[in-house]
């Protein structure tokens, strides 16, 4: 039987609710995705939180919540431990957003769901692949080999392919097959019959209009309100799709040489960009190319300006701007801010590039017509004074004061500890079993000397008379005289990582000043609030700028990717259906759309078996060569090789082979074959229905057209009538020639 | 039983002719076959061609300093490999690309790539050869990176059924080792490697699997370098103290590569030493100050460190290094440090500040890497107490002039470990000056082929290398041809498909399932003339035919006959009959039979019909085939007899079979006559007896 698979899907399916699903292998569970929304609602994750601690893989595939978002949460309070695996690009700009989601979430709430530690332990535990890269798991994954392959939609952004005994799983979901600015498409040929394909449904029913009527509109849009001397506000993603907007607006700027600011505000702005210039062996082959031959680095920004804080935007030039700012969802950031000022404004404009998650603010301003007025609330951080303050340093010293209690309790029984076995050491103690041991002495002896001159000295109790310490140094001789530690004289190695550490070389590093400065602003503050509503006057647009395929692509790509058995995730009811309806119609005859935590078994009901060819064997066979395949018929007896363990092949001798039914491999083009015929002399046209009419008499037709290729016949019906005459048989032989016999 | 067949069938394929073509793996150095310069090696296996990197020899110019591509067909090479950007590893590529007949794929990695375009029109505008001498000029340059592939660390890539993928080869930024799977043959290409992890670049790593074959760098030979700390500080003190006394230090070092680490180190010891900071370092290279952003950029192919550094300010962007670039910007005023190319110190400004600064005693020249034989630098090493200057006078030598490599080439410890880990089976020496390479090839024997399993194999230029890979062959049974694992002795018929290396054997209905491969089914129909009675037909193809059945159409209700169970004739209308089938060989042959059958009855009139023809007896059948059997056994072998048994006596030479003319089966003491006998007797049965119909 071949490999068994099972897919449970977490979150994410008959909705837009963010992706999770399990997918396990042979037994061996596999993490895909860890999302989680913009309203961080744990109420999503209990069907991840009753297995987390069964995975024993993670696989990532975009740097956005949706896809990563709920990583360092798992990881800290579900019990998730797993190694987790994705691209280079995929763990920075991933950490990045995780960044700037805590801090957006952290200005104005007392969000505690994870810390900035948290999401530095989760994404340092991440192990870092290139794309086509094999990597073979090993221990209880033994067999099974993991690689990224390119999806487009945001850089880094991974297809999986999970291979074991030959039999693939594709795991593709939000991959884009279009070339874009920065990005390459998916490479649908990478994928040719997989076992079982994952996708999703999410664009099922949507169609784009073409690519350079839709940049036209969205340009157009923002140079006019710009001109009409308003504002423009793109809320965007932290690190994603934000890059591929900025590239449009740099090179529309530059064509143009228009003179308003463009702005790009999150807290990990500047850090963002940093790190996408040097992923230029992400980007698509365009930017590469621009690189080697020129060392243009696309992302060497000219006009647009990195901000960390709102500040900075506000002290600004007057005039009118476009900014960037996440989040996309306006549910939080500085998006929600800039909205709130500027909602007010008809002169402004909000351009939506990407579809709000479900239930945010963003969403309810695409809708159809948009609401006049919405209700936000305003929160801001505020440093604590009077009272409060008071109230807060009070607090502040009890815990301080408890946590020192608590310090000097676990030392007192760390020093007991420690004195047990090296009494002989120290000449101090005298007795051991004496159960006032000093709590300053012992530990480590610098220590011990530092509480005595500070602290004033408590005399042993064993001592008679108080008295300070005396360490006697007993050296040890031999015959040579005092015995050295040859550690002492060797030459320390200089570390050349000594300036690295010095400066810091933790993952975190390159937080921004601002976004540092509040990481280490332990001045006392607290959140206010306050509802107001807005009036929203400005003008809303929505284009898609999401970077995914399309609906009529997505079903070209699905049935060029021809799985066996394909699983439907991701995307509204509606859409999950249809494309259902659509893959069981055209593509093949196993489509399933699992609920949440119900596990649907994609064990491919293949049979295999693996035998040796004998060199004997082999020598005999001839093979025909079909474009990059090689076919043989074969007869062979099934034999053991030399050491038992396997089945071999070897030629049939006793008995001549029984007679097999001949096989006819080939694919036959109507169209080439008029070709075909008509270079070689005979007259053909196309009759209705169509039917070959070749020559006078004879006519050709295919029958039962192998459309649908993945199911049930795949196997071309031709057939050839006309009355007995030369012409016959010549065609005859010219379509046996379209073939090769077997 | 099959234990005592076992060893006879093994000895029998050892005496088989096994060298079969496809089973030679051949590799030719075309150059760096035993000297250092024009990198270039060839191997071919299974009609697959690599050829591994493409370098010049920098010590000859023009043609001469190509490798030897006259020695192979450029056509046949299905992809060109090529490890990293220096000139002995890459610079004939433009060449090779252009002026050749090669057509196959070229692959390099990202930051190669970038350098490789800077470094190579640098060296187009500054080599001073006629233009005759010229191998190739800007355009080809340009017009070859249309046509390099990039690749990035770890990244598989499949052409033409070659696999390969790369490893960090810690020499210079990008510099990869290349691992080349072909039929399962694994071949590991180091091009320059060090094990020794520096201030920006990896160590090369060790690879995962165990390459069958290893074509190993040998520059360093059995020498050991000194730790890379010690180099350093030797490095750093020898500039600290110069400066310090007022003196200037000159580095004369190629523009690329290490020029970078040595900058890092110097930035580095500046920034921790205030002392130091109001002396300038200069670095003269306007070709080094392009490819900056190069280095600024490909951070992801440097080291942990590096990245980490990167958190924070880009280590490449220097706080202490102005560039300088010419020298007449150079105003000589006090204690300096100069980084210039070239690094022999042959000519340029390098040579130019040597000859300004080699009489005061307060100045050092350091010497950072590895010097080619026959250049100042070479000769300075051995501190002379003259030098000749550009202009050919004589000036004493009174500079210090140190030597400290950091040419991040393997030592002899780096690479004993390397193989030691990897143990691969041939160990392929190239890049090596012949005796370095000879002492090498003596230890590595010592150290490792004393089992006798592992060869050592230091081919000079065009000498090829024979392997022979006797690999197995696996194929994977799959769909409905592998719903029962067949046991011993049972047999496997099916469609054997083969894609790059890899086998598969399924059943014909199978083949669009698993491939991307269709079959067809082929209907014939076809109208044959014909105006008499239905029932001649049939009755004279009753004479031929075993199988005739008659049967009625269903749509038509018109009668039909099945012949030999694979053609329909049927009596369309009264002047015309029909025949369908599909196409088969034997349904051709059989419908080939019956419109012949046919249209001589319409030629002839109706015969009588002799009855007892067709009521022939099964005996007297068997009796006829029993009479060809025996003539042509006689025709065969001769002496035939028929003993009392009815069996067949046939004596040839003394040597006596009998056979069964009932089961087939022979006896007989000669194993050669029996086998003979049976063969020729199973040969006879089936041309004697009817053909058996399919699936039956």
């Amino acid at each position: 039987m071949g490999t068994s698979v099972q897919v449970t899907p977490l979150c994410g399916v008959y909705n837009e609710n963010p992706l999770s699903y399990l997918v396990s292998i042979d037994n061996f569970n596999f993490l895909v995705d860890c999302g989680w929304n913009d309203h961080f609602d744990p109420s999503l994750l209990e069907p991840l939180s009753r297995v987390a601690s069964k995975i024993d893989a993670v696989l990532l595939s975009y740097p956005d919540t949706l896809h990563l978002g709920a990583l360092p949460y798992a990881m800290n309070h579900l019990g998730l431990s797993a190694p987790i695996y994705s691209t280079e690009p995929v763990f920075r700009l991933g950490l990045l957003t995780m960044y700037d989601q805590y801090l957006s979430r952290k200005a104005v709430s007392d969000f505690d769901l994870f810390t900035l530690d948290d999401v530095d332990s989760a994404f340092l535990s991440i192990t870092r692949l290139t794309y086509s890269q094999n990597h073979h798991l090993s221990g209880k994954g033994e067999g099974i080999v993991i690689a990224p392959h390119v999806a487009g939609h945001l850089l880094g952004g991974t297809v999986w392919k999970i291979t074991k005994d030959g039999e693939d799983v594709i795991y593709a979901v939000d991959f884009n097959h279009r070339k874009e600015r920065h990005l390459n498409g998916i490479v649908a040929e990478s994928f040719v019959r997989p076992a079982v394909l994952i996708t999703e449904a999410y664009n099922a029913l949507s169609n784009q209009p073409p690519r350079q009527k839709r940049d036209r509109e969205f340009l157009d849009g923002i140079v006019r309100t710009l001109e009409g001397g308003g504002n423009v506000l793109l809320p965007v993603d932290t690190a994603g799709r934000a890059l591929e907007l900025i590239l449009i607006l740099e090179e529309f700027w530059a064509q143009r040489n228009l003179g308003y600011d463009i702005f790009f505000l999150t807290y990990v702005a500047s850090s963002t960009i940093d790190y996408v210039k040097s992923f230029l062996e992400w980007m698509g082959d365009s930017i590469a190319k621009s690189f080697e031959t020129s060392r243009n680095n696309a992302f060497q920004l000219k006009r647009v300006k990195l901000l960390i804080n709102k500040m900075d935007l506000d002290n600004a030039p007057i005039g009118p701007k476009v900014v960037l700012a996440s989040m996309a969802s306006l549910e939080a950031g500085f998006s929600h801010d800039i909205f709130v000022e500027w909602a007010s404004d008809v002169r402004n404009l909000v351009l939506f590039t990407e579809r709000g998650q479900f239930g945010t603010l963003a969403r309810m301003l695409q809708a159809d017509p948009p609401p006049k007025a919405v209700k936000v609330t305003m929160s801001k951080r505020v440093p604590l004074v009077g009272d409060e303050l008071v109230a807060y340093e009070e607090e502040q010293k009890r815990l301080k004061k408890e946590e020192e209690l608590k310090a000097s309790l676990l030392k007192q029984e760390e020093s007991r500890a420690s004195h047990g076995p090296d009494n002989t050491n120290d000449p101090m103690v005298i007795d051991t079993t004496n159960s006032h041991a000093p709590p300053d002495v012992a530990g480590s002896r610098g220590g011990g000397y530092r509480d005595i001159l500070i602290d004033g000295f408590v005399p042993p109790s064993t001592s008679v008379a108080p008295m300070f310490p005396f360490y006697e140094n007993n050296t040890e001789w031999d015959d040579f005289g005092e015995v050295v530690n040859p550690d002492d004289y060797v030459i320390k190695e200089e570390d050349m990582n000594q300036t690295a550490l010095h400066v810091g070389g933790d993952i975190d590093g390159k937080l921004d000043e601002a976004a540092a400065s509040f990481i280490l602003d332990t001045k006392p503050s607290k959140v206010v609030s306050n509802e107001l509503t807005v009036q929203v006057k400005c003008s809303l647009i929505y284009m898609d700028f999401e970077g995914r395929s399309d609906g009529r692509s997505i079903k070209s790509i699905i049935a060029r990717v021809a799985p066996l058995k394909l699983v439907l995730v991701h995307g509204s009811a509606e859409a999950t259906e249809h494309l259902k309806q659509h893959c069981l119609n055209h593509v093949c005859a196993h489509v399933y759309a699992p609920q949440i935590e119900e596990t649907v078994d994609v064990t491919s009901d293949l049979c295999a078996y693996k035998v040796q060819l004998s060199e004997q064997l082999m020598s005999n066979v001839l093979f025909k060569k079909l474009g990059e395949y090689e076919v043989a018929w074969i007869d062979a007896v099934a034999g053991k090789t030399e050491n038992h363990d396997m089945l071999t092949l070897l030629p049939t001798v006793s008995k001549p082979p029984p007679p097999h039914k001949s096989v006819l491999v080939g694919d036959l083009k109507m169209a080439d074959l008029k070709q075909f015929l008509a270079s070689k002399g005979v007259q053909v046209e196309f009759a209705g229905g169509g039917a070959l009419r070749c020559g006078e008499y004879v006519t050709l037709r295919k029958v039962g057209v192998a459309s649908q290729k993945g199911g049930g016949s795949g196997i071309q019906q031709i057939v050839i009538e006309g009355p007995l005459c030369e012409d016959y048989y010549k065609i005859r032989e010219y379509l046996y020639s379209q073939f090769y016999l077997l | 039983m099959a234990s005592t067949a076992q060893p006879a069938s093994s000895l029998k394929r050892r005496d088989a002719p096994v060298t079969r073509e496809g089973d030679q793996l051949t590799i030719i150095p075309l150059g760096a076959g035993s000297e250092v310069g024009r990198s270039c090696c060839y191997m071919t296996f299974k009609g697959k061609t690599v050829l591994f990197d493409c370098g010049i020899h920098p010590a000859y110019s023009g043609m001469s300093a190509l490798p030897y591509f006259d020695e192979i067909d450029p056509s046949t090479i299905d992809v060109l490999l090529i490890t990293h950007f220096h000139l002995d590893h890459a610079a004939s590529l433009p060449y090779f690309l252009e002026k050749t007949t090669f057509r196959g794929k070229v692959y390099m990695t990202h930051p190669t790539k970038a350098i490789y375009k800077l470094l190579l029109t640098d060296y187009v505008k500054v080599s001073k050869v006629s233009v005759e001498d010229m191998l190739f000029d800007e355009q080809d340059i340009n017009n070859s990176m249309d046509r390099i592939e990039v690749i990035d660390y770890h990244q598989t890539k499949e052409v033409n059924g070659i696999k390969f993928w790369c490893y960090t080869a810690g020499h210079v930024l990008g510099a990869a080792m290349f691992m080349v799977d072909i039929a399962g043959v694994r071949v590991l290409y180091t091009g320059d490697y060090s094990r020794e992890e520096d201030r920006h670049l990896q160590a090369a790593e060790m690879p995962e699997f165990s390459p069958d074959i290893c074509i190993i760098e040998s520059t360093y030979g059995v020498q050991l370098h000194q730790p890379r700390h010690v180099r350093e500080k030797r490095f750093t003190d020898v500039i600290h103290t110069t400066v310090s006394q007022g003196g200037r230090v000159l580095i004369p070092a190629f523009a690329l590569g290490r020029a970078q680490e040595l900058l890092l180190i110097l930035d580095e010891y500046w920034s921790t030493h205030k002392e130091l900071q109001n002396i300038p370092i200069y670095y003269a290279s306007p070709l080094a100050r392009k490819c900056m952003s190069v280095y600024q950029t490909y951070i992801l192919a440097m080291n942990e460190r590096i990245r980490n550094q990167f958190a924070h300010s880009n280590p490449f962007q220097f706080k202490f290094i102005q560039n300088l670039n010419s020298i007449d910007d150079f105003t000589d005023n006090g204690p300096c440090v100069v980084m210039a190319s070239p690094g022999g110190l042959q000519s340029g400004l390098s040579r130019q500040l040597f000859d300004m600064w080699c009489s005061d005693k307060k100045n050092s020249c350091v010497i950072p890497g590895y010097v080619v034989e026959g250049t100042l630098a070479k000769t300075i090493i051995n501190e002379p107490k003259e030098v000749t200057l550009m202009n050919g006078l004589m000036a004493p030598l009174n500079m210090s002039v140190h030597y400290i490599s950091f040419s991040a080439h393997a030592d002899y410890a780096q690479t004993s470990a390397f193989l030691k880990e990897l143990r691969p089976p041939n160990i392929v020496l190239v890049h090596g000056e012949a005796n370095e390479m000879g002492r090498l090839k003596q230890k590595l024997i010592t150290e490792f082929a004393a089992d006798g399993n592992t060869k050592v194999l230091t081919p000079k230029n065009c000498q090829s290398v024979e392997m022979m890979f006797n690999s197995e062959k696996m194929a994977k049974t799959i769909g409905k041809l592998a719903e029962k694992t067949p046991e011993v002795g049972e047999t496997v018929s099916g469609i054997l498909v083969k894609k790059g290396f890899t086998y598969q054997i399924m059943a014909p209905e199978d083949l669009h399932v698993f491939s991307q491969l269709s079959t067809a089914n082929i209907f014939q129909r076809i109208t044959v003339p014909f105006n008499g009675a239905f029932g001649v037909i049939k009755h004279r193809l009753e004479q031929i035919y075993e199988s005739v059945e008659s049967g009625t159409d269903e749509e038509s209700a018109v009668p039909t006959l099945l012949v030999h169970k694979l053609v329909t004739v049927k009596q369309d209308s009264e002047k015309h009959i029909s025949m369908h089938w599909a196409a088969d060989p034997v349904s051709d042959m059989v419908s080939d039979s019956v419109v012949a059958l046919v249209l001589n009855i319409s030629r002839e009139l109706p015969k009588v019909v002799i009855e007892s023809e067709a009521s022939k007896t099964e005996e007297e059948n068997e009796k006829r085939a029993e009479k060809v059997i025996y003539a042509l056994l006689v025709s065969l072998f001769g002496d035939v007899k028929r003993d009392e048994n009815g069996k067949l006596v046939i004596s040839v030479d003394g040597n006596v079979a009998k056979l069964d003319k009932q089961s087939g089966d022979v006896e007989s003491e000669h194993e050669g006559l029996k086998e003979k006998v049976r063969t020729a007797f199973r040969r006879i049965q089936t041309a004697v007896n009817p053909i058996p119909l399919p699936g039956s």
